[in-house]
Parts: structure tokens; sequence; C-alpha cells
């Protein structure tokens, strides 16, 4: 059986996928999860998930955010203003723009 | 854990579903939680109308957008508040529906036309913005990550929200003038959105101590001023005289004249006892009895095809 595995490097941190491992049951897969992924990578907690357990829709499935222009859902789009003033909102935008510069790289 | 040892050890994004929680973490973190997700949907329902009553395709486009946001914040809210354990999501949106859910005091009056749009898309999304960023910062881990996803997405709020002031303050003189009383009637009560001064403020000291707000009232609302009142004066709003606002220079910092706002008023509208309250909750009742046969088709769907024995979350 196979054990998707998600390492967290603080408290408070996101799980992030970093692999899988086999195993026969849960404990074991807990085990193997702290041995290959736990034990180099600073790590907080490990959650692990049987394989089949987890559901996948991918961008050969579905088109991610459409297939409509959606510009208008962007702060990036209302250049008449400026979010500069208020560092929540400039820092909102920027995540927005990084955002959106991955989207068409990978587009490309 | 212990109360002594929750306070000891309040962080950003410290206490997660997985430790034990002391009832008075849990229930303080829930009210909190559930004020935010009940404020995000009746935000909503307050803007819903102007999908429909936009000037513009672009501004249609954009309102429904935001509209949508406004419900799945809510959804991750109310997620991040069932975490919890003390409350179910359906319990906190029938708490809604029947006036036992409190809200944000903005949301409680009626919005009748497009110059008001900017009073909540730009002034009051701009001060929940504010307050939101600080919780990024919460000890309640699921409370922090919900609000990484909510702040992602309302730069495109509050910028949009500044858009159509803009565009309505370099319009025609008549435009102005209409924007500028929704703006006098809005203004008192966006100042009281941040809730009462900190002598005054119910919970604050509690969630303080054990890391669930990490600024207070007083200084949010004082970022809030610094930012924003410079911004209603370049698109040439102007700031009414009542409530007073003294301007202190040498430190950069406002002062408002507390005994100008309307707190009974304030307190009367956020125990949802004022005739905009009741109103607004109503349509909202109407609403959701409405789209009943949607969740009971869903959920019959999920009882049909689970395998697993469902969570009390669910």
């Amino acid at each position: 059986m196979i054990w998707e595995v998600f390492r967290q490097e603080e408290p408070g941190d996101y799980h992030k996928h970093c692999g899988n491992v086999h195993a026969p049951d849960r404990d074991m897969a807990k085990m193997f999860a702290q041995i290959q992924h736990g034990r180099r990578m600073k790590t907080h907690s490990l959650w692990v998930v049987p394989q089949d357990e987890v559901g996948e829709v991918d961008d050969q499935d579905t088109a991610f955010g459409g297939t409509t222009d959606k510009a208008y859902r962007w702060a990036t789009t209302y250049n008449r203003v400026d979010a500069s003033f208020a560092k929540e909102v400039a820092d909102s935008e920027a995540e927005q723009r990084a955002a959106e510069k991955k989207r068409e790289a990978s587009s490309q | 854990m212990d109360l002594d040892t929750v306070m000891a050890e309040a962080a950003p994004r410290r206490f997660s579903p997985k430790d034990d929680m002391p009832e008075e973490y849990r229930k303080a973190a829930t009210r909190m939680i559930q004020f935010h997700a009940n404020s995000e949907v009746m935000g909503g329902y307050l803007e819903k109308p102007f999908i429909r009553q936009a000037p513009s395709l672009d501004r249609k486009l954009a309102f429904s957008a935001k509209v949508q946001d406004e419900i799945g914040h809510a959804q991750l809210l109310y997620r991040a508040a069932e975490s919890l354990g003390v409350k179910s999501r359906d319990q906190m949106l029938d708490e809604l529906a029947e006036g036992e859910g409190k809200f944000l005091n903005c949301f409680h009056y009626p919005m009748d036309s497009w110059y008001e749009v900017p009073m909540i898309a730009f002034f009051v999304d701009g001060a929940a913005m504010r307050r939101q960023a600080t919780l990024k910062r919460a000890s309640w881990e699921p409370y922090a990550h919900a609000m990484d996803k909510v702040c992602f997405e309302e730069g495109f709020h509050v910028k949009h929200g500044e858009d159509i002031l803009r565009e309505l303050m370099t319009s025609s003189k008549a435009n102005q003038e209409r924007t500028q009383e929704a703006f006098d009637e809005w203004w008192p009560r966006i100042l009281q959105f941040f809730g009462p001064t900190n002598d005054k403020s119910t919970h604050h000291d509690f969630s303080a101590k054990v890391g669930l707000k990490t600024m207070t009232n007083d200084e949010l609302r004082q970022a809030f001023l610094n930012a924003y009142i410079p911004k209603a004066e370049k698109y040439g709003l102007e700031i009414p005289d009542d409530p007073g606002l003294i301007y202190h220079e040498d430190e950069d910092r406002y002062e408002v004249v507390e005994e100008d706002l309307d707190w009974d008023q304030f307190f009367t509208v956020t125990k949802n006892a004022s005739e905009g309250s009741e109103r607004q909750i109503l349509s909202r009742a109407d609403r959701q009895e409405a789209v009943d046969w949607v969740r009971e088709a869903m959920d019959g769907w999920e009882r049909m095809g689970s395998t697993t024995t469902p969570q009390a979350a669910d």
C-alpha cells in the first residue's frame, strides 16, 4: 500500500506534500515517513494519507480558472489607483502579481 | 492544555485542532471567527443587488466576482470556526438566520444606490483588510490560514472599490455631490467599524492574552484613518465635521471625539435590534430557505455514496 506524505516544518505552517512510502498499515506508514522524510529536513509534523484516498484533478482534465478573460478579478487590473497607501493592499497585489506571472509562464 | 499554558505559549499560528484547548479559548475563538464568517455572508448579501445595478459590464463582472469571493471567505471561516469543536457550520448558519448570530455594524444598514457602493467596497473593505492582515498572526492556525487566502483576494476588492470612488469623484458635479452625501451618511458607521475604544471593549483583553487578536481596536482604527483619510481627501471628499476629528500633526495621529459617535445606536445595531438588522437578517434567511432543496439534494447524495462515517464537521 502506498501512503502519500505531507511535511510541516514549523508549527502553524502548511503541510506540504513531500513524497510517499510503501507500508502495510498506518502505523508503519508513519514510521517509514519519519525515516524517509522527517530525518534530515526540519520537521514539526507529518501526515500520511492512503494514496487511494487522494482525489486528483489536473490541468489535462480541466482549465483551472476557466477559459474566459478574468482580468476583472485581479488587483493588478485597476491601475488608475495606487495600492501603495496601505501595506496590506500592496502586499495582496504583489501576491497576485506573482501568481499571475506563474500562470503566464506555465501557459506559454 | 490549561489556560495559563495557553497564555504563556500564545504566538502566531501556535494552536491547531490537534491541541487540547481549554473551553475558554475555544469559545472565545468561536465567537470571534463566527462573527467574522457571519460578516462575510451579510456583506456579500448587502452587495449582491449591485451585480444587477452595476453601471457597466466591467463593473458587473467585477462585482459578481467580489460577491462570490465574500461567500467563499465565509465558507473558509465557518470551517476554521467549526474546527474548534464548539459549533457546527449548520448551527452557525441557523443562528444567523434566527437573528442570534452577530455581524459587523456596517452590514446592518440598507444600501440603496451605486453612490454608496464605494463606502462599502473601498472604506469598509479597506478597514476589514487592515484588520484581517493582522489576523494572519492569530494563534488559531486554521484562522490564520484562512486569512492567507482572504488577504490574497482582498487586494482586488479594495482597489476595485477605490476605482469606483475615483470614477464617481472625477465625473459630473452631480455624481460628486451624491457621493459626498453617501460619504456623510456612512462615515460615522465606518469610524465605528473597529468597535468601541479599548477601555469599553468587552472581549479584547482575553483575546489579546491568548493571541487571537494582535492589535487593539484603537491601533487598528488609527492605522486605518492614517491611510484612508488622505485617500478620501485626494478624491475631493470632505470629512464631515460631526463626528469631530482632530489631527495631531506632531504625532501624525487622528483623535476621534468619542462623544460625537452614537454608541447606543452601535450597540442596538450590533445586537441585531435595529430595523435594518431585522430586514437584512430576514432577507438572507428567506434566500437561504429558497435554496434549501440544493443542500438537501447534496446531503442525500452524500449519504447515498459515502463509504466512511460522516464526521461532526460535515
